[in-house]
């Protein structure tokens, strides 16, 4: 008993630790003052400069949709790519290319950020969204990659032996054995890039330009001179939005896990082809 | 399968429904079309309001695109692909940009209010004639001081702050020409020394500065004067009217025997492509009512002597903020140096900002 609560004690420092920060800074975009020293009483005026904002307003926008497109262009290349290393047979090979996916995971932003500008600029590729989402495709397939593989290891060889049996083409053992199995890792792939690309800086940082800027980008570029409460505004607003993202994932795992288990009941081990 | 597609198809509607947000957000910035006028400033240095005005009175749309520093602003222009129609570089960039070609002239023909601008402060030497650039805001390198810790007088030139009594005590702004540049000056010699032993006898001279330093910072020098972080410090007086905004405790003051003049200037630079925006904007914007209300807002010091009379007599007649012709003579502007000579800047004062430690 003892010991389960002093687990709980620690579980307790740690969420304070992780959490009391981002609630000091969103209480104090609730703050009179313009600055975070004192809090100075109640006040919407920095959400009402936030929305008012349009430069920002549109800054988030840009930001989402290229997450969103270059995690799902990325979650596409990464699938095939853990299908194609899946297949190899030569183990040298298959080595070779996950220990190449591996170092792309691992080497820092700075350095695969200080590459791509390089690139860009000696193929003479005009910085700006095209470049920036050239970037995030390429850094975000090694994660879909690493997400994709393990649930391809888990399968079994006879179940698409089965399949074959039964007559299946090539392309039906794809689309209704190999891909209905694997759909969970490439959900996992795809939100996964999506909080990545969401997340960085330092790639960005080097390649962006034009007028382009992205979330990351554009807070560390205000924040030099002196961040503006609409800052911790902003970050009220992402903070409650990836809450509400989260919350429903949960409920639509929860209701996935019910249809589950109701199917398992009904005797279906191999539900999943629907 | 299923699920894969709709996930697909959710993700590519709500990516188009961005894409097309994000277009409509553009055009209602009026980011397209001819009518606009691309301003590249520093950030926070012209009144918003000014802008809806112009925008109103003109019909213009202003893209507003800020920089941070010289240097980038200076690479972002040299690197193309950018169209601003005005820049707003110091002095010492103008003279840079000047002959690395990056400048268009200015037509003097087409401005409306050259004969407005303070005579102090045209045909300097890094654009004679002011062929190339209209003064914007300038001002001084200056001391400020707490009188909560220091007393009014105790400070009067660059030597008071190597006295022991500042112990910990004074800030410096970390900028390499001018904290070199102000012990140049303590020295007796110019700030636009170019010789390696007088350099580094300024070093020599800051090292002993050293137990009185507390902080070499950048921005947040602001916030620290204001909170009475600091008896003492050493920056530019447009900082120094943000931080006495602030807390009426502080005070500015120049030292007499002389210090730095700073010049921001508006530019055409070279990218320019919006001509009759580019003039409508600079005869706004020294329209002498309008540079009144802009140098109230940004609180430094305007060029135009029609819009200084139009100030607050409080503001118009503070010494530090308006120096006297005295000051003015005795100070001096920053040249563009040999880019060894600026490593060697730089060299020392990293050295003096490691000697600290």
């Amino acid at each position: 008993m003892k010991k389960l609560k002093l687990s709980n004690l620690y579980l307790w420092v740690v969420f304070i630790l992780l959490y009391v920060p981002i609630i000091y800074l969103v209480m104090y975009s609730f703050s009179k003052g313009d600055t975070m020293t004192n809090f100075q009483g109640f006040t919407m005026a920095h959400y009402q400069e936030l929305f008012a904002d349009t430069r920002m307003i549109q800054i988030v926008i840009d930001t989402l949709l290229l997450a969103l497109l270059s995690s799902l262009i990325a979650t596409a290349i990464g699938t095939l790519g853990a299908l194609a290393i899946n297949r190899t047979t030569k183990p040298l090979m298959k080595n070779t290319v996950l220990s190449l996916n591996n170092i792309l995971m691992v080497s820092p932003d700075v350095i695969i950020g200080a590459s791509f500008l390089i690139f860009f600029t000696a193929l003479k590729i005009p910085l700006g969204f095209g470049s920036v989402l050239l970037a995030h495709i390429a850094f975000s397939i090694p994660i879909v990659v690493l997400m994709v593989l393990p649930k391809l290891q888990e399968m079994r060889q006879s179940m698409l032996d089965a399949a074959r049996d039964l007559g299946s083409s090539n392309a039906q053992i794809l689309s209704r054995v190999i891909l209905p199995f694997i759909t969970p890792g490439i959900f996992s792939g795809f939100f996964m890039a999506f909080t990545y690309s969401l997340d960085d800086f330092a790639v960005t940082f080097f390649v962006t330009g034009n007028g382009f800027s992205t979330l990351a980008v554009e807070v560390y570029a205000r924040a030099r001179q002196g961040i503006s409460l609409e800052i911790n505004a902003l970050s009220g607003v992402m903070f409650i939005f990836a809450l509400l993202l989260v919350v429903g994932y949960y409920f639509i795992q929860e209701g996935q896990a019910k249809r589950k288990a109701h199917s398992k009941k009904g005797g279906h081990a191999l539900e999943k082809t629907h | 399968m299923k699920k894969l597609i709709s996930l697909t198809v959710a993700v590519l509607l709500v990516v188009m429904g961005l894409a097309v947000w994000s277009a409509e957000l553009q055009k209602s910035q009026g980011a397209t079309g001819d009518n606009t006028l691309n301003l590249y400033n520093w950030g926070d240095y012209i009144d918003p309001a000014l802008i809806t005005k112009f925008e109103k009175e003109t019909g213009y749309h202003v893209n507003y695109e800020t920089f941070d520093s010289n240097e980038a602003m200076y690479t972002k222009i040299q690197q193309g692909g950018t169209s601003y129609d005005l820049a707003a570089p110091s002095e010492y960039m103008v003279e840079k940009m000047h002959k690395a070609h990056m400048l268009l002239p200015l037509d003097h023909s087409k401005l409306k209010y050259l004969n407005t601008f303070n005579p102090d402060v045209m045909n300097r030497s890094f654009d004679p004639g002011n062929k190339y650039s209209l003064p914007y805001f300038w001002g001084t390198l200056g001391i400020i001081y707490n009188d909560k810790f220091v007393k009014p007088g105790e400070i009067q030139h660059w030597d008071d702050l190597w006295k022991p009594q500042f112990k910990d005590n004074i800030m410096l702004v970390d900028s390499a020409r001018d904290i070199m540049g102000f012990s140049l000056v303590s020295l007796g010699k110019s700030m636009n020394t170019t010789d390696a032993p007088t350099l580094q006898a300024a070093k020599a001279k800051l090292d002993s500065l050293a137990p009185n330093v507390k902080a070499v910072v950048a921005d947040e020098i602001k916030m620290y004067m204001a909170e009475n972080e600091a008896a003492v410090a050493v920056d530019w007086s447009g900082e120094a009217a943000d931080m006495m905004a602030e807390n009426s405790h502080l005070h500015y003051i120049v030292p007499s025997e002389g210090s730095n003049l700073w010049f921001d200037n508006l530019v055409i630079p070279k990218t320019a492509k919006h001509f009759k925006a580019i003039y409508a904007f600079l005869n706004f914007i020294n329209e002498p009512k309008n540079a009144a209300q802009n140098a109230e807002y940004v609180g430094y010091t305007t060029p135009s002597a029609k819009a200084q009379a139009l100030l607050p007599k409080s503001v118009r007649e503070d010494k530090q903020f308006y120096p006297n012709e005295a000051i003015i003579k005795r100070s001096e502007v920053y040249k563009d140096l040999d880019p060894s000579v600026v490593g060697m800047y730089n060299d020392l004062f990293l050295e003096f900002k490691m000697h600290r430690n």
